[in-house]
């Protein structure tokens, strides 16, 4: 699954410590979110997207082989 | 993910306090016979053999690791978030498996009354291989996270 969690972050300037305290998750949590050694629930998925105002589909992505 | 029952984070520490002299407490049995004189139970019996006379150190010793392995294992770790419980329960499937190799490995190559002391260290095996893998994952997680 790909992510365009980083991009977002940046554009609402938001460190990865910062979306943790946000979302009540460890920083190392969003960080393999991010690299994609972690997949996330869809209630931690759509706190994301909620977060950065966008939808669930325009976060992740599935990638072939999913 | 919904959200495993677990102790608060506090109650790991108290495991571990409590693992250190139980498990003293076991090695000086096994090792040395040794037991607390006021764990003795007795009753008067006419029999020839004498099944009343007991003393509970080892069943203390035998029930105070359980309980103290159980404490540390199913305490909430500081920020207990859905990626720590998703390693919780891979850790806990690893050690499953793992233990129960092991205990094949034996069952093949240890005999007669050996046996015996390959299942009574395997009453602990599961909880000890799970806590040893859940804490190396978790290891890795914040190292390869600095």
């Amino acid at each position: 699954m790909k992510n365009k969690l980083k991009i977002q972050r940046a554009i609402h300037d938001l460190t990865q410590d910062d979306l943790a305290k946000r979302i009540s998750v460890s920083r190392q949590t969003i960080n393999t979110v991010e690299s994609g050694k972690y997949i996330p629930s869809t209630a931690l998925a759509l706190k994301m997207a909620k977060t950065f105002g966008i939808s669930v589909e325009e976060l992740f992505q599935l990638e072939e082989g999913d | 993910m919904k959200k495993l029952p677990l102790l608060p984070h506090i109650y790991q520490r108290v495991g571990f306090l409590l693992f250190i002299p139980f498990l003293l407490l076991s090695i000086s049995y096994a090792g040395w016979d040794y037991e607390i004189p006021w764990l003795s139970y007795s009753k008067p019996s006419q029999q020839l053999i004498d099944f009343n006379n007991h003393n509970f150190t080892d069943e203390l010793a035998l029930a105070g690791l359980i309980v103290s392995l159980l404490l540390i294992s199913f305490s909430k770790e500081k920020i207990e978030d859905e990626a720590i419980q998703f390693f919780r329960l891979a850790s806990l499937q690893w050690a499953v498996l793992v233990n129960y190799l092991i205990l094949i490995l034996c069952v093949m190559l240890v005999y007669g009354s050996g046996f015996l002391s390959v299942i009574l260290y395997n009453m602990f095996t599961v909880l000890v291989i799970f806590i040893v893998r859940f804490r190396f994952v978790l290891y890795q997680h914040n190292k390869s996270n600095p």
